[in-house]
């Protein structure tokens, strides 16, 4: 038995239905792709200067020169595997593609082409302790 | 070329899908397992402590590591082995088996991005990277397949152990249940398999500072070595697509076939010279 074909006013309901979900479709993929920034954090390191230059964590590394300090992120700019500093050459490389960017986080060499994120250091008033900020 | 015709012969005639199939059995029972002292919240810890702490840790992940390397390698050889067989298969059996490979690749890729090691860590935030630069849909996509770097190993762990399972059970279903396989037939098997996880250790990096160069998982190591001279989304995902593509085509009766053949071969012998590049061109 046929099935009874519907009617006008059903079948007018199905597309206005098709297209109000079409039109969904923008705002749920703006919805879905947007990223939400990251808040700054504040992290407290401690820990003595390797060669009284450099201390490595896990996502970041602190510098200190002059009695300056400040501290580069350890995610490669360019597919984001983990960086190595390289105490004798004075950079730091990436394992997976050998990208080199400088202490101050400039790019040496690519594949990557953007610089690394820098973070404020600050010292605190525990001896050999600080504060990262990661915005 | 007697000789040659005589072994692709013999090759023919080795029982590649039933190893495939036994090797996906130990590999389930496996992973279960290793699963029951692995933790997503310490990846690293909890997988070097298999290693190192658990009373035949070391065992069962190497069983569960291997099982899963030869259930996809022995899998590939099946399919060449009865390429000709799967001509007389519907479009749509073709396409599901044919996608079943991309799956176990996942499959694969997530366990060594679980063991989160230097290796498995990078392997993650390559792939997480990749997604990302898909035009659109990149970053909703990586954020239900990967975001590592937001969610940890959450949800890897989750399609590493239901969902891709899911997906790969799907698509060979039909495939499975017309071909069984007894494992008593297949004791000899089981036992070399055994015995080759006792003696060989499963791979895990050490945890140090500095590790210099990071190769990644040994099906991943062309496609490492392309991203670094094109685009993450030319490299990690029009060229894996297109051989996919060219093999969900590959029909003998299709008027490309020559073509798609010659392109398959092209791209295979490529990405082995990329993969020899990662190997020796830059440690
Ligand atoms: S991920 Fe660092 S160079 Fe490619």
């Amino acid at each position: 038995m046929n099935s009874p074909s519907p009617t006008p006013t059903r079948s007018f309901r199905r597309k206005l239905l098709f297209l109000g979900g079409l039109l969904l479709l923008w705002p749920l993929l703006r919805f879905l792709i947007h990223k939400v920034p990251k808040k700054p954090q504040i992290i407290e390191v401690s820990g003595t200067f390797q060669n009284k230059i450099f201390l490595a964590k896990q996502d970041f590394i602190v510098f200190q020169e002059d009695e300056q300090l400040w501290a580069v992120s350890r995610n490669c700019t360019h597919l984001g595997c983990r960086l190595n500093y390289i105490e004798k050459e004075k950079y730091l490389e990436c394992p997976c593609h050998q990208s080199r960017f400088s202490r101050q986080g400039e790019v040496i060499r690519g594949p990557a082409a953007k610089p690394l994120p820098r973070y404020l250091v600050e010292r605190t008033d525990t001896p050999s302790t600080y504060l990262v900020t990661m915005s | 070329m007697i000789a040659v015709k005589r072994i692709t012969t013999f090759l023919a005639t080795l029982r590649w899908g039933d190893w495939s199939l036994i090797s996906l059995y130990v590999s389930l029972i496996s992973g279960v397992v290793v699963g029951i002292h692995y933790s997503p919240a310490e990846p690293y810890y909890s997988a070097s402590a298999l290693d190192i702490l658990v009373p035949y840790g070391s065992f069962f992940r190497s069983l569960h590591f291997y099982s899963s390397q030869f259930f996809f390698l022995f899998g590939v050889a099946h399919f060449l082995a009865v390429f000709n067989k799967s001509q007389s298969y519907s479009s749509k059996a073709y396409i599901y088996l044919i996608i079943c490979f991309p799956c176990i690749l996942m499959l694969l890729f997530t366990g060594y991005v679980l063991r989160a090691d230097a290796t498995g860590y990078s392997a993650g935030m390559i792939a997480e990277h990749i997604l990302e630069a898909i035009p659109l849909f990149g970053p909703a996509l990586n954020n239900i397949l990967f975001s590592i770097s937001t969610h940890g190993m959450d949800r890897v762990y989750l399609h590493h152990v239901i969902s891709f399972d899911l997906l790969f059970l799907f698509l060979a279903w039909d495939h499975l249940r017309r071909y069984r396989v007894m494992l008593t037939d297949h004791l000899l098997f089981i036992s070399l398999l055994l015995l080759f996880s006792l003696l060989v250790a499963a791979p895990i990096d050490p945890d140090q500072l500095g590790l210099l160069y990071i190769t990644g998982p040994w099906f991943f190591l062309g496609l490492q070595e392309l991203l670094r001279y094109l685009s993450p989304f030319v490299a990690g995902v029009l060229v894996p697509a297109s051989l996919v593509t060219a093999l969900v085509f590959l029909r003998q009766n299709h008027r490309w076939y020559r073509a798609l053949l010659i392109f398959l071969c092209c791209w295979l012998g490529c990405y082995l010279i990329l993969t020899m590049l990662a190997l020796t061109a830059h440690g």
